[in-house]
């Protein structure tokens, strides 16, 4: 298994069954956040840090027919999807998601899985988040 | 607002793909919207520049172009709606007294635009994108768009057909980017490249360069410099930042919910004494057709699900009931950044005094400007003729 490092921290971890999302919960207004808050923009209380859960419905898509933020090429296949997924906490995740447009229909089940973005020399991956559609098999798993 | 305040003069450059400096757009425009109010520089109290793009230095500097007065000179950056924000603190500085006549200038170059650059952390060695660069405007937008056609049954002809009507007021507006020599078509704007589903490259805002600079006084400068021109007030400015709302996006957001539109708006009409069915035109942050057709309901002006209604009566076309982007719109007339929203304000005063020629709306009494700035703030003000 390579070392997986967060693109930044205080998003996500990396544990045994895999990747997690960190949110913030916050006990007075009983929201849920993502990612994490310094302290609840509602109330002005204290938030816990929470691990979000790795499951959730499509809410929106696109298909980008663009190079992505930062790059002068279009991905293989003439571009790349994105969706906002709805975590059962009550989270609003926006991010790039797998899949072409006549895959993706909203209300579909999602899953989270790592976007490994960049690879260092040492073979250090540096780590976004994807959602992909859960009828897709997990990586490892036997077909 | 403590005192009245007027819009006095207002001035553009041309928005524009071709290579123009930026000092000379921010002088031509300054030159104009002193010369559209009959003053020189020395009278003008304090000056709000607006730019996203460029670095520390910039706006100061060019003014000494226009002169150098000593006048207190403030950048001002709120993202798309930077321009918007910089006349709503000229607004505010005439209006609490701070000065007389305020000016607010808008220049940029939309391809010099971006996230804020970042050092790789300590302990990594390589600088990667940050989690906030996940998204274009393009996608989330384009999700908008998505959401509203599984919610409302909306159509792709509908987007186009907003598109062409924007592409079409431009023609007339001699500062718009995308001028066309001819009538563009719905089946046109269908049938440009695909950028993010279901939005088409001609659906897109026109991104480029350009300047645009208002000026505003109270009424006592207003009235001794009219010279027979109709006095354009501004009768509300408002400007909201984000609330929490269920199911709300923080990360890779471009512009919050929806609801910051309805929300501001409502504080204008209060501000203002007036309601939208007051309004004679509109303009919007129309980055891509999904946001004018969100923003119709929004801004009150049809009932929510009855935006598409609108866009096939023609209502939003010059010459219809209630006509949004006048001047060409975020689509056509173009978006360079910081200064967008003060062409919106060039075109509403022109408006408001009968001066657009091919693309005046009869008799315009009240219109209503708004913009989106991402991060993200809403912003809207009233200009209303008399």
């Amino acid at each position: 298994m390579p070392n997986r490092v967060p693109l930044e921290d205080g998003y996500l971890v990396f544990s045994e069954d895999g990747i997690r999302l960190l949110g913030s919960y916050s006990p007075v207004a009983d929201v849920t956040f993502f990612p994490t808050r310094k302290r609840c923009p509602i109330t002005e209380e204290s938030v816990q840090t929470v691990e979000l859960s790795r499951e959730g419905t499509l809410h929106a898509w696109s298909f980008i027919h663009m190079p992505r933020m930062g790059s002068m090429d279009i991905d293989p296949g003439g571009g790349y999807a994105v969706g906002q997924i709805d975590l059962p906490e009550g989270v609003r995740v926006q991010t790039r998601i797998d899949g072409r447009p006549e895959d993706l229909e909203i209300g579909m089940p999602m899953r989270l899985e790592a976007d490994v973005v960049a690879t260092d020399e040492d073979g250090t991956e540096y780590c976004g988040f994807k959602f992909v559609p859960k009828s897709r098999p997990s990586p490892g798993s036997t077909p | 607002m403590n005192r009245e305040v007027y819009v006095i003069g207002v001035g553009m450059h041309l928005f524009t793909k071709g290579y123009v400096p930026l000092r000379d757009m921010y002088f031509t425009a300054g030159v104009d919207a002193l010369e559209d109010a009959g003053l020189k520089f020395r009278d003008i109290g304090c000056l709000y520049n607006g730019y996203i793009g460029g670095g520390m230095m910039e706006g100061v500097g060019y003014a000494k172009d226009l002169g150098m007065t000593g006048l207190p000179v403030v950048h001002v950056e709120n993202a798309s709606a930077t321009g918007s924000s910089a006349f709503r603190e000229a607004v505010w500085a005439v209006s609490g007294g701070a000065a007389d006549v305020a000016m607010a200038m808008g220049f940029d170059d939309m391809a010099r635009s971006g996230m804020p650059r970042r050092k790789p952390p300590p302990g990594r060695n390589k600088a990667v994108p940050g989690f906030e660069s996940i998204l274009l405007p393009a996608g989330f937008f384009a999700m908008w768009a998505v959401r509203r056609m599984h919610e409302a049954g909306t159509t792709v002809e509908t987007f186009a057909a907003i598109a062409a009507k924007n592409w079409n007021h431009a023609r007339h507006n001699p500062m718009a980017q995308r001028r066309a020599d001819h009538e563009i078509t719905v089946e046109e704007v269908l049938a440009a490249p695909m950028v993010a589903y279901p939005h088409t490259a001609m659906m897109a805002c026109a991104s480029g360069a350009g300047a645009a600079c208002a000026i505003v006084a109270t009424r006592e400068w207003a009235e001794r410099l009219a010279g027979g021109r109709p006095l354009v007030k501004v009768v509300a400015s408002q400007l909201q930042s984000e609330v929490y709302s269920e199911g709300h996006v923080f990360l890779g957001a471009v512009v919050g919910p929806a609801s910051s539109t309805e929300r501001t708006a409502q504080l204008a009409y209060e501000e203002a004494g007036l309601g939208p069915e007051d309004l004679s035109l509109v303009h919007v942050h129309d980055a891509f057709p999904i946001e004018e057709l969100m923003y119709y309901e929004l801004l009150g002006i049809c009932a929510p699900g009855e935006g598409d209604r609108l866009v096939h009566d023609g209502d939003t076309a010059i010459g219809g009931r209630i006509p949004f982007s006048t001047d060409g719109g975020l689509t056509a007339r173009g978006h360079p950044g910081g200064p967008t929203g003060l062409a919106q304000v060039w075109d509403a005063t022109r408006q408001l005094r009968g001066e657009q020629g091919p693309f005046q709306v009869h008799d315009a009494r009240n219109a209503l400007v708004h913009m989106m700035g991402a991060g993200s703030v809403c912003v809207i003000h009233i200009l209303q003729r008399g």
